[in-house]
Formats: structure tokens, C-alpha cells, sequence
């Protein structure tokens, strides 16, 4: 009485994705670094490249977990996914430059755990399954932190907490942490960081319903690969849209506005693909026609 | 003493806003067949019967709705950054969220219809031109309401979490409080409303769902109609309920008795809706009877 | 969210290898965290919480699919998020007691009872549901007579069904389980808050009240993050539906605590790492 699923064999094979996945997601969070060298945040929309990378690789991996059966759905793969690599990712902010690197490390050594924890204590005995959850955890650490340099231009620790800085009388000593200008102390800000505010919480389930969505809606028998990447990328770009958005709280305006343009140019070019190839795949397009009956039922 | 008349009519406003929020959010996920009912209307195709159902595809409502309605939150605490209005900053927060939700109806349809060309179920693009400006709509009022209602929390009752964090944490629930509710109603009920009234669907019946309407083809927006007579006010009474009890249990009673008022009254409310149920369950039983005699059994 | 693909083929009972390397998993992070020069205390709490969490998934009654369409008990909703739910509104109370009192016994009274409340208002509307607007009274498939009230239930099944509502034992379980967890998600959220709010002044060398917004923040987003992974390995325990602890399922419950436990205490030990004086 349940969908069967059929993993489909596609034209792009798993280490070609995650290899695609991890190097693209890599450099687009790096290249935010232009940032700091050059002084303006324009290269902030690089990390939201990446992370759509993390994210167009992460669904098909989801479809090859899924479809041994877990019992409980495609869902749950997305939110284990990002509670592991929320985890990994603000943990790894914390290493400046090497961040991005130290993230997927430590990403794959917690699904690793959380995989062993399912597959061997909880008994599923799914041959896939801590592979599965590592490359999981690590495209929820390499989305979130792509998203977050986005949003803020930096995927260092210190910028993700410090929203800003206030002036403050008191002289140095007194106001601990600020550092002395002339008469006043500059205290760093921490409630309207994107940590500090818990804006984080929003790349967090935008990722998390954003990772299984495209295998969840192309599930069935007709399921294409290259139709369910397509959607994976186009939902990436929406993603992308909405922390463009987020990001007019702490990158200049002309910063923000390029990724607002960046990712709507990406978003109407992926919907029209993947509406394109529904149309290819669908038994039929019809418009205002009523119930084709298959024949002799009711 | 102002404080707690203020803390209290906030409350009320709260949970008025969670009512609205959860009527709203059980007519749009039956608008747009999510959750758990909707994998009847997955099946139908597969058991030769091809409907006009808009079979949206995202996934449970819990995820679904703490997904926009974070969406919402977040929007609108990074516009209040940048010192928008707060009433102007919610809405564009759920605007955008709905833009959001709307696209992935749309995905979800034609991406489970698509894939199963095998049994024959035709794209309908006309449900998605008719239905989808209804369910966006239903979906705006839903989170406009949450977010409208963690912000009160967050600045008028000095809640210690962001607003982001506080969306999160009601849309999940209202998508709970929403889905427990609102799902058997619109499964059975409406899906199945061809079977015996009073039972469960047989496992016999499974896929045969209704798709020809008391007049032409069963169509989603009927559905809605359908949620709004009982399934969509109960969702939000039960929501409702939730919010506005959580908040005034704490709102009246933390400072009393050293900080345990809070939980002694808590307690007491979970005693009063557990005596509440077993009354509903047991005139369920003698109202309705059994469906056979009892057996003769032993223990 | 329906059940997908083949049978899933997970083995009953403990795997005892398995376990022994989960369980060394857990000493060597609480003895990492030592040796870094933390305290374990919160660490302790944290996989308490996680097995808490864990624990408490199992008694919420979830039907999935079938229970939508009257054909099985339980709420019709997916496990792990509606234990989410449960759990979070929780933790809602208990960030909040927290707040107001700064007492910890009271803040995760509070989770664990606000957890409780919402339980219980979901599984009373359930029961509305169906007695009032469907006529259907609850009945139970996996036993005959409840074990709290004494109700005998082949009789009240309705034909070709497996049971349907939510019976009293069933309603208890949810109650119970809404508690359970409300009360692991403030656990893990209170230790992890003390762990910031410690810590962070320290390294970024700031007023601890200017601090705490950031690591009340930090601190809600790292207990969503614990409390999504323990719900979905408890899920993926009970493979999809459970009716209660009266379901034979719930006798593979001590694999679930321990599974979340060693969990709960790895990721434990990296989220210390935020607080780590890396010099960076």
C-alpha cells in the first residue's frame, strides 16, 4: 500500500556529483574572501553558489539513501542532515581561513558517528547507511555555510556573532571587550548578528526542506535524474533569493541587490527547465480537460 | 499589576492570532492535499484511478510550515534591522514566504504527476492556475498570523528567544497541532466519503478515492470547502488553545509559590483535557455502541 | 509521508558490538572533553537530554498514513516532527521559566510540562475529531483491552481496519511522551546554555550580558539541531508507526536510548569546540 520506489540509474554517476558538489561548494565559499581582499562584499553571492553545489549533489544522495527503505520518509534524511551539519558548520567557523575545510571534516566525522549510532546500535543494517549520512552531514554543513557567508560576507566565526558595534562612554577598561577611540569605546553588537539574532535558524530549515524536496516531488516510478537535479537547483536558487533578502541587514545595499538579481536570473532560468522537462515526462499536459479514465474502473 | 493586565490582553491577542493561524493552515494543507492523506491520493493513479486532485508533494506539515514560517520570521527581523516599520516588515516577510511556498506547490505538483506518467495521470495545469493564488492565500493568512504572534512574544512578552528562532519553533507546532487535527477529517471524511460513515476505510478500499463531486469532478478547492465546516476551526481551536494556554499559564502564575505556580497550573490543565478526552471516548462508546456483539472472551 | 520503498530490514533486539563501540564513543568524548579543560557536567546533562528525547519518541502514538484515513490508531502525522513539535513548544516554556526564575529545576519543570500541555490539547482534538465529526469511537489493534481503563476493544474495531482514535492508553502515551521530551529538549538546551554563557565572555572578551542574546541564540539553534537528530534516529527505531508503549515496538526502546545517547554526547563534545580558546 506504499509508493515503490525505484532509484533510477542517471547519466551522472555518485562520486561525479559529490565530487562536482564538494569542489564547487568549496571555491564559492572561498571565493567570499574576496570580500576581505578587495574591501567591498559584492563576492558575497559566491557562497550561494556553492551551496546550491551542496545542495544539487546532497539530493541524489538522498534518492540512493531513500530507497532501502527507511520507514519513515524522505524528509527526515533533509532534517538529520542539517541538525548534524548545523552543528559541524558553527563548530568549524572557528578555524579562520582553513574554516571551510575544518567544516567538512568535522561534518563527516559526526554523520560517521550518527551513521554507526543508526545503522549498528539502532539495527537498520542498511549497507549504505553511514556513508549516506556522512556525505549528508557534510552537504548540511557546506549549504549552511555557504548560505551564511552569503548573508553576511564572511564564514568566520567573529563575523557571523558580531552584528555591528556600538559607541559606548565608558573608557576601555570598564566596558570590557570595546576597544578605546578618542573618548568613546566601540562595544561589538551581538543581537543582530546572524548568530546572534538566530537568522542561522532560517538557512537552517530553508536547507533542510530545500535538500529533500527535489527527490520527494519526483518520487515514482517515472523519476529522471536529470529532472530531479534540475529541480535541485532551481530550489537552491530560491533559497538563495530569500537569504538575499536576509542579507539587507548586514551587507550595503548594492552588495545585496546583486545577489537578489544573481539569484532570480538562476531561479527563472532552472523553473523554466524543470517545467520544460515535466512537460517531457508527463503522460500528458493538459489544460481544462476532465478525468481520462484509464478504462473500466468506476 | 499593569504589567500582568498588559501580559494578558497580549496573550489574548496571541492566541486569537494562533486561532486564525491554524484554521488557515489546516484549509490550505487540505487545499493542497499534504501530508499523510495525500499518499492516497499518490496511490490513486496507481490503482486505476486517475483524479483531478492537486497532489502537493512537500513533504509532512510540521517541516513544511516551521520552513515558512521561519522564512517569514527571518525576513522580518533582518528588514527590522533596517528599522522598517514592524507591521510592514511581517508582511513583506510573508510575502515572501508565500512566494516560497507557492513555488514549491507548483514544483511538487508536476513533479510527482510527471513521475508517474506509468499509470497514465495526466498533468492538469488548469488545477494549478485555479488553485494555487487559494492555497498561497490560505498560507499567508497562516504565517502572517504566527509570525504577527512571535513578535508579540518576542517584544511585548520579553521572550528570551530571536524571532527566527520563535518562528521555527510555532510553525512546527501549528504544522503538528494542524496535521493531528485536520488529517483524519479530510482523509476519510472527504477522500473516502463514498464509504460507510461512522467506520474506518477497509483496507480493500485503499486508492479508491472520490473523484466525481456531488455536481462534475471532485476538485481540491471542494476540499477546502469541505476542511473550512469542521476540520479547519477545530485545527485552530487546538492551536489556539496551545498558545494561548502556554502563554498564560506563564503570563498569571511564574511568580507564584517561589516559581512553581507556572507548573503547578500546567499540571492541573493537563488533568483537566485528560478527563475532557476519557469523557469523549467513553460517550463514543456507549453513544455509538460496538460494530459487533462482544465476544465471549477471557481476559 | 508515506512509508517508502521495500520492508526495512532492520534486525530486532541489541547488537552488542554495536553497542560496546557506541558506548566507547561516549567515554572517549566525555574524557576529550575533560581533557580540553572543560567540565563535564553539562556534557552529562546534554546526553541525558538526548536520551530523554530519544525515549520520548517512543510513547507518542503515531499512525502515519493509515491513521489518516481511520484504518489504523494514532495521530496522523510523521514521528519525528511531531515529537519536534512537542518538544520545542518545551522548550519554548522552559527557555522561558529560565528566563524569568533562573532556577534549573523549575526552567525544566516547565519544558517538560509545557511539552505535556500541547500533547495533550492535540490528542484531546484528535479524539474530537473522530468521536464527533466522523463517529468513530477509539479502539486499539495491538491489544484487546486497555491496560489503564479496562476497555475491551475487538468489538469497537470497525471492519477491514486495524483500530482507529486514539484509546486512553494511547492518549497517556502521547501525554508521557510530550513530557519526556519537553523535558530532554530544556535539559540540553539549559546545559548548553551554561556551557556559552561561561565560555563566550571569555573568548570574545565581552560583558556576560551583552553576551547572552548571542548565546541564548546559539544555544536554541545547537538544542533544534540535537533535538531533530535524536527524533529521526528514534524514528527510524520504530520504522514509521507505533501506537503506544502498549505496541510490542516499544520494546526496542533501550536500543533508541543508547543510539541517541552516544549520539547526543559526540555532537555534545563538538559544540563545545565554540568555546574552545583556539587562539583565532
Amino acid at each position: 500500500m506504499s509508493v515503490k520506489m525505484e532509484a533510477s540509474a542517471g547519466k551522472l554517476s555518485e562520486n561525479t556529483l559529490m565530487i562536482y558538489g564538494i569542489v564547487v561548494a568549496l571555491v564559492g565559499t572561498y571565493l567570499t574572501y574576496l570580500n576581505v581582499v578587495t574591501g567591498i562584499a559584492v563576492f558575497s553571492f559566491f557562497g550561494g553558489i556553492g551551496a546550491i553545489a551542496a545542495l544539487w549533489w546532497g539530493s541524489d544522495t538522498i534518492k540512493h539513501l531513500c530507497s532501502y527503505g527507511l520507514g519513515t520518509g524522505v524528509p527526515s534524511a533533509g532534517m538529520v542532515a542539517f541538525g548534524a551539519g548545523a552543528i559541524a558548520m558553527i563548530a568549524g567557523t572557528k578555524f579562520g581561513l582553513a574554516s571551510p575545510i575544518v567544516t567538512l571534516v568535522l561534518a563527516a566525522i559526526i554523520g560517521a558517528v550518527i551513521g554507526y549510532c543508526a545503522n549498528n546500535i539502532i539495527n537498520m543494517n542498511i549497507p549504505v547507511m553511514i556513508f549516506s549520512l556522512m556525505k549528508l552531514s557534510i552537504v548540511g554543513a557546506l549549504t549552511m555555510l555557504g548560505f551564511a557567508a552569503m548573508c553576511t560576507g564572511t564564514f568566520m566565526f567573529n563575523g557571523l556573532v558580531i552584528g555591528g558595534m556600538t559607541l559606548s562612554m565608558e573608557p576601555a577598561e570598564v566596558a570590557a571587550g570595546g576597544a578605546q577611540t578618542f573618548m568613546v569605546t566601540v562595544l561589538p553588537e551581538f543581537a543582530s548578528s546572524l548568530i546572534g539574532g538566530a537568522a542561522l535558524t532560517v538557512i537552517f530549515f530553508l536547507g533542510a526542506i530545500a535538500l529533500q524536496h527535489p527527490f520527494n516531488a519526483c518520487l515514482g516510478p517515472n523519476e529522471s535524474q536529470d529532472r530531479t537535479l534540475m529541480l535541485a537547483i532551481e530550489v537552491g536558487f530560491l533559497s538563495m533569493f530569500v537569504v538575499a533578502v536576509m542579507s539587507y541587514a548586514f551587507l550595503d545595499i548594492t552588495s545585496a541587490t546583486v545577489g537578489v538579481v544573481v539569484s532570480l536570473i538562476g531561479w527563472v532560468y532552472s523553473y523554466k527547465q524543470y517545467i520544460a522537462l515535466s512537460k517531457r515526462d508527463a503522460y500528458a499536459w493538459l489544460d481544462a480537460k476532465p478525468i481520462m479514465e484509464v478504462g473500466g474502473n468506476e | 499589576m499593569e504589567e500582568i493586565v498588559l501580559g494578558i490582553g497580549i496573550t489574548a491577542l496571541a492566541g486569537a492570532f494562533a486561532t486564525v493561524a491554524g484554521a488557515a493552515e489546516d484549509t490550505e494543507s487540505d487545499i493542497g492535499s499534504q501530508g499523510d492523506p495525500n499518499s492516497q491520493v499518490q496511490l490513486a493513479p496507481q490503482m486505476g484511478y486517475i483524479h483531478r486532485i492537486f497532489n502537493k508533494a512537500i513533504s509532512g506539515e510540521p517541516p513544511a510550515y516551521g520552513a515558512w514560517c521561519a522564512i517569514g520570521a527571518g525576513v522580518a527581523w533582518a528588514l527590522m534591522q533596517v528599522n522598517f516599520n514592524p507591521a510592514l516588515a511581517i508582511i513583506l516577510g510573508s510575502v515572501i514566504a508565500v512566494f516560497v511556498q507557492g513555488v514549491y506547490c507548483t514544483s511538487g505538483y508536476l513533479g510527482r504527476t510527471a513521475s508517474l506518467a506509468k499509470f497514465q495521470q495526466p498533468v492538469y495545469i488548469d488545477i494549478i492556475k485555479s488553485l494555487l493564488s487559494v492555497t498561497m492565500a490560505h498560507a499567508f493568512v497562516a504565517i502572517f498570523c504566527t509570525v504577527a504572534m512571535c513578535h508579540l512574544m518576542a517584544t511585548a512578552l520579553h521572550h528570551p528567544f530571536a524571532l527566527p528562532l520563535l518562528g521555527l519553533v510555532w510553525g512546527i507546532a501549528l504544522g503538528a497541532a494542524g496535521s493531528a487535527t485536520g488529517n483524519p477529517f479530510y482523509g476519510k471524511e472527504r477522500q473516502y466519503q463514498n464509504q460507510k460513515f461512522g467506520a474506518g476505510v477497509p483496507i480493500s478500499a485503499s486508492g479508491n478515492i472520490v473523484r466525481y463531486a456531488e455536481a462534475g469532478q471532485r476538485s481540491s478547492l471542494d476540499n477546502g470547502w469541505f476542511t473550512t465546516k469542521f476540520a479547519g476551526p477545530a485545527s485552530g481551536i487546538c492551536f489556539g488553545l496551545i498558545v494561548f494556554l502556554e502563554l498564560w499559564r506563564t503570563v498569571l502564575f511564574e511568580k507564584m509559590v517561589a516559581g512553581w505556580g507556572a507548573i503547578i497550573v500546567g499540571v492541573i490543565l493537563i488533568l483537566i483535557f485528560t478527563f475532557i478526552d476519557r469523557w469523549i471516548e467513553v460517550w463514543g462508546r456507549k453513544t455509538y455502541g460496538p460494530y459487533t456483539a462482544a465476544e465471549e472472551a477471557s481476559s | 509521508m508515506s512509508a517508502l520503498g521495500g520492508a526495512a530490514a532492520g534486525g530486532e533486539g541489541i547488537n552488542p558490538t554495536g553497542t560496546l563501540v557506541g558506548i566507547v564513543i561516549l567515554l572517549v568524548s566525555i574524557a576529550a572533553t575533560y581533557a580540553l579543560g572543560f567540565s563535564i557536567i553539562p556534557l552529562i546533562g546534554i546526553i541525558i537530554g538526548g536520551a530523554f528525547v530519544g525515549f520520548g519518541v517512543h510513547f507518542v502514538p503515531v499512525g502515519g498514513a493509515p491513521a489518516a484515513m481511520g484504518q489504523a490508531p494514532g495521530i496522523a502525522t510523521g514521528v519525528a516532527m511531531l515529537a519536534a513539535g512537542a518538544g520545542l513548544a518545551g522548550l519554548f516554556g522552559g527557555a522561558w521559566a529560565f528566563e524569568a526564575t533562573g532556577d534549573f529545576a523549575i526552567a525544566v519543570a516547565g519544558g517538560a510540562v509545557g511539552g505535556g500541555l500541547m500533547m495533550s490539547i492535540t490528542c484531546m482534538m484528535v479524539n474530537a475529531t473522530y468521536v464527533f465529526a466522523m463517529g468513530i469511537p477509539a479502539a486499539s489493534g495491538k491489544v484487546a483491552k486497555d491496560p489503564i481503563t479496562g476497555d475491551t476493544f475487538p468489538e469497537y474495531k470497525s471492519q477491514g481496519t486495524e483500530g482507529h482514535g486514539l484509546p486512553f492508553i494511547s492518549f497517556f502515551g502521547g501525554v508521557i511522551g510530550g513530557i519526556v521530551t519537553g523535558l530532554g529538549g530544556t535539559l540540553i538546551y539549559l546545559a548548553l546554555l551554561g556551557i556559552y554563557e561561561t565560555g563566550l565572555p571569555v573568548i570574545m572578551q565581552a560583558e556576560p550580558a551583552a553576551i547572552q542574546p548571542l548565546a541564548i541564540s546559539l544555544a536554541g539553534i545547537f538544542a533544534i539541531g540535537f533535538f531533530l537528530v535524536n527524533a529521526v534516529l528514534a524514528a527510524y527505531n520504530i520504522t514509521g508507526t507505533i501506537e503506544g508503549p502498549h505496541d510490542p515496538k516499544f520494546k526496542r526502546v533501550p536500543r533508541a536510548i543508547i543510539g541517541c545517547a552516544v549520539a547526543s554526547a559526540f555532537c555534545g563534545f563538538i559544540s563545545m569546540l565554540i568555546v574552545l580558546n583556539t587562539g583565532m
